[in-house]
């Protein structure tokens, strides 16, 4: 735990960490100084001015809080007249300029100078001459599209391309109030993190090309979860809204802060993974090419798993422990083989030092947790002389060859439990719906051995039965989720002591050890 | 009432070429200096209250004593040269007639407080002056007094020329420095004081030509000689650029404490005939005008001035008659103030923007009694909310001109615009 210091924020005494500026400190003592430049991963500016606050005793009169270090006995004003009017007067040359199109923003209802006007200035327009003009649809590349005038020159997006992603490509040109924040000619924002600018900008400038238009930030609901687009795991607000008459529908992802994971930002093909729940559902169970009840389809199964010879179960790494761990049961039951093979998935070269994992998969370190043999080898071993393969979520069209595939299937009926249409839900003969992890909850690992918690966000109008019903239905042992995290707790060694109901939101930090203990 | 201080060499043909300027006196003081230990420099250097010649006044030798102790980083010096303030001209003066004077000041600035890199920044404009300081550069390193070995010692200096790209701002002293490392000329928030960390992140020292240039006479004739001149708390001679209108515009170099009226009458020819004073700008654009009443007993040192709710200044005196609309004056002022605010922080940004448009929409004849209130009251809100004095600069003439010369504004709002108003 960090130092304490004690300080006085308008006479009274409070305890903050220290070693933090006057906003980070205060602020997590609940005590707000109102910034727009200041962002903790970007660090201090100081060009926003909104931050001033007094300081008494042998300081200049007037110190910006994100400058300036919390340190003992400080005695910090807030409230008063003259820091009041500071904030008030910082607000309105903030918006002289500003077109105040709120109504065709879609910053609105998430927008700092929507705040801070309500909460600190509150006054009539005292513009009486025209603002100052600027572009107003700038397309930036990547998703960006950029309005100049909605535009504070706070320059977080200039910095995060500067500290962050060090790509660059953005900067503020010209002096005085003819600045503006632009790319340099024929050099358009190009870098796998760009669309954080849109969640950095405290204001409607930095619109997303893929979400503008699309919502009111008020509609929509923001539930916490995970990213699975790669085995990083970023924390995400999964933002959906069932509107009148809908379904329950995904508008966008964005980074939620986790300081062990992914700090404040995401990639942008992470973010764009909310497509795939929406769009590209394998809705209904399909036997023979024919569309079935889902009932009939699992009995189908049933009939196939007790007729089988041998059959292979094949679990895909995006799977949560319970979900692994409720097919692994379930081979046991049939007598099955199972294999997590599923090295389509990595796609080496792919990831940085950053964020962007090889694996884009969320959950292959549970293959270990949980031995499940995920190789090659091991999955061809597997196929000999079998007969029926089942595919839970895994899509072995990334895996195998076509011709392999071809190979497999002159022997080998193919069985596919699914959330997503995929080329393997094409060529299954037996295809089951199955509810996304949006949908779902679940527990997965990712590549830092942190132990990370999703809950359902999106209740569809038609809900689709989860991995575990469904696994339920065809025999498994598990009715809930609860049983299932009840067995995890008790059989794995690693998470014998810990309380898998109640994983905290920045996830629990297994050791090496941990992880690859195998359970007896 | 002029004396020849820092002008002696200023008047004799070909000062500007090193034989010239060494047969009269340039670089005789080296061999003192480099008998002197570095602190002994900076002591006697406290000792002749020699203040900064920028514009600021805060005393050099201090300055220099606030480098940091122990220090294992390279330190720099930086003499700004940007000499971007309307209204002077003093400076170009001593770069064009004078350099080795700089040159030599540079020398034992950098001994003091053990540099060995000092950086020129000149303003882009000056083409002439910035040959001229090159070539005499040249001079002087083909002399050895810069270079591997200064004067002959064990003292490596190299000094390098930095043009600006003519930014006003960038003679604020962090943006002079960011303009040197490369970036746009923004000013930087402080602390850290470029003392402690400036030049590419080592303590560096900041001083004006002037200020650079008064060393050599200092330490040729000792503190006294050059505390003779001038007052007790601003001691020492001035380069004075005196325009506006007067009948002897110019460049004057005088002891600080004259009165002001005094050398508007007697060094600077007085007014035109039949013309009446109406205001004295002190000390560059920026600083608050004085009215013939206050200017009295007004005299030309940093005491005085203050007292008088103004500044010294830049020694750029502006003398205004009753010809000068003042209400166009400040127009002017504000445009200028406006186009060089380096638009970091939201109020010069913003509001000089807006102060701008005001005052045109008052020009114009558009304008309100409530627009001049406004334009008062955006004085107060934008002053001293930022990070460097620009906006100040701005802000502390304007409302100077608004609360002495208001009944001026109103007679825009009121009546015909086109009509001059006279006191």
């Amino acid at each position: 735990m960090a130092e304490k210091v004690k300080l006085f924020v308008n006479g009274q005494e409070v305890e903050v960490e220290s070693g933090k500026n006057l906003i980070d400190a205060i602020g997590a003592v609940g005590i707000e100084i109102p910034h727009l430049c200041y962002h903790p991963a970007l660090g201090a500016d100081g060009n926003c001015r909104m931050c001033l606050v007094g300081i008494e005793d042998g300081r200049p009169p007037l110190v910006p809080a994100c400058k300036t270090m919390a340190v003992e006995g400080m005695k910090v004003q807030l409230d008063t007249e003259k820091i009041k009017k500071i904030q008030r007067d910082i607000m309105e040359l903030e918006l002289i300029n500003h077109p105040i199109d709120c109504p065709i923003c879609d910053q609105a209802g998430e927008c700092k100078l929507q705040d801070y006007y309500m909460q600190y200035d509150g006054q009539k327009s005292r513009m009486t001459v025209p603002p100052v003009a600027k572009a107003k649809h700038m397309d930036f590349g990547a998703g960006v599209v950029h309005d100049q005038e909605r535009c504070v020159l706070c320059a977080r997006c200039v910095r995060f391309t500067r500290l962050i992603t060090k790509t660059g490509e953005l900067g503020i040109v010209n002096r005085t109030d003819a600045a503006r924040v632009t790319t340099f000619p024929g050099r358009p924002l190009a870098n796998r993190y760009a669309l954080n600018v849109v969640d950095l900008c405290p204001v409607g400038a930095m619109t997303s090309k893929d979400f503008r238009f699309k919502q009111r930030a008020w509609f929509l609901t923001k539930s916490e979860s995970v990213c699975q687009g790669c085995s990083k795991g970023c924390n995400i607000y999964i933002d959906h809204n069932k509107e009148k008459y809908q379904d329950d529908i995904i508008y966008r992802f964005r980074p939620r802060l986790n300081q062990q994971v992914n700090g404040y930002f995401m990639c942008d093909a992470g973010r764009m993974t909310y497509k795939l729940e929406n769009e590209n559902r394998l809705n209904s169970a399909q036997v023979a090419g024919k569309e079935t009840n889902i009932n009939d389809a699992i009995e189908t199964l049933r009939r196939a798993f007790s007729q089988a010879k041998k059959s292979v179960l094949v679990v895909s790494p995006n799977c949560s422990l319970e979900q692994m761990l409720a097919v692994k049961k379930l081979a046991a039951t049939y007598n099955a083989v199972l294999s997590g093979y599923s090295d389509g998935y990595i796609n080496i070269g792919d990831g940085d030092d950053f964020l962007i994992q090889d694996d884009k998969s969320a959950n292959r370190a549970g293959f270990a947790l949980l031995d499940i043999e995920s190789s090659k080898s091991g999955f061809e071993a597997a196929l000999a002389g079998s007969d029926l393969l089942v595919s839970f979520q895994n899509d072995l069209c990334r895996s195998l060859t076509d011709a392999e595939l071809t190979k497999i299937q002159e022997t080998t009926k193919l069985v596919y439990l699914s959330s997503y249409k995929d080329r393997f839900s094409e060529i299954a003969s037996i295809t089951l719906p199955v509810a996304a992890y949006s949908e779902d909850t679940g527990t997965i690992i990712n590549t830092d051995n942190i132990l990370q918690r999703y809950g359902a966000a999106v209740i569809k109008n038609v809900p689709t039965l989860n991995l575990i019903r469904v696994v339920n239905l065809l025999g498994g042992e598990f009715k809930s989720h609860e049983e299932v995290l009840t067995d995890l707790s008790a059989t794995i060694a690693a998470l014998n002591n810990i309380d898998l109901k109640h994983i905290p939101s920045e996830g629990i930090a297994l050791t090496d050890k941990e992880v690859s203990n195998v359970a007896a | 009432m002029q004396v020849k201080v820092l002008s002696a060499r200023f008047d004799i043909p070909d000062a500007h070429k090193i034989e010239v300027a060494k047969e009269n006196g340039a670089y005789s003081t080296l061999e003192k200096v480099f008998s002197m230990q570095p602190v002994e420099v900076i002591e006697l250097v406290k000792q002749s209250g020699l203040r900064g010649r920028g514009g600021a006044g805060f005393p050099t030798g201090l300055k220099w004593s606030f480098l940091p102790k122990n220090n294992t980083k390279p330190v720099y010096l930086a003499v700004n040269s940007d000499e971007s303030e309307p209204a002077t001209f003093k400076d170009r003066y001593i770069l064009v007639r004078d350099p080795h004077m700089m040159i030599e000041g540079i020398i034992i600035c950098c001994y003091a407080i053990g540099s060995h890199d000092a950086y020129i920044y000149i303003r882009g404009e000056y083409t002439t002056q910035v040959k001229a300081l090159q070539a005499a550069i040249d001079e002087a390193y083909a002399a050895g007094y810069l270079g591997a070995s200064v004067d002959g010692k064990e003292y490596r200096l190299d000094v390098t020329v930095h043009r600006g790209a003519g930014a006003y701002v960038c003679g604020e002293e962090t943006a002079l420095l960011e303009s040197i490392e490369g970036r746009k000329g923004q000013p930087r928030s402080k602390p850290p004081f470029p003392a402690v960390e400036g030049l590419y992140g080592c303590p560096t020292i900041i001083n004006n030509v002037q200020s650079i240039a008064s060393l050599p006479f200092i330490l040729t004739n000792g503190p006294d000689a050059y505390k003779a001149y001038g007052t007790e708390k601003s001691p020492g001679t001035h380069l004075f650029g005196i325009s506006g209108l007067v009948n002897k515009p110019g460049m004057y170099e005088l002891p600080l404490g004259l009165p002001i009226l005094e050398v508007i009458e007697k060094v600077a020819g007085g007014l035109r005939e039949g013309r009446k004073l109406k205001g004295i700008i002190p000390g560059g654009s920026s600083t608050p005008v004085q009215t013939p009443e206050e200017a009295q007993d007004l005299t030309l040192d940093y005491e005085s001035m203050a007292a008088h709710k103004t500044m010294f200044g830049s020694g750029g005196i502006v003398v205004l008659d009753d010809t000068v609309d003042i209400v166009k004056l400040v127009e002017n002022l504000i445009h200028f103030y406006h186009h060089e605010s380096c638009g970091q922080c939201t109020p010069c940004r913003e509001g000089l923007g807006w102060m701008l448009k005001i005052i045109k929409k008052i020009v114009r004849g558009d304008g309100t009694t409530a627009d001049i209130d406004l334009l008062r009251e955006l004085c107060d809100n934008i002053e001293m909310k930022t990070v460097c004095v620009l906006s100040a600069a701005c802000t502390m003439p304007v409302r100077s001109y608004l609360n002495k010369f208001r009944h001026e504004f109103e007679a825009y709002v009121k009546s015909d615009a086109s009509c001059q108003t006279a006191m």
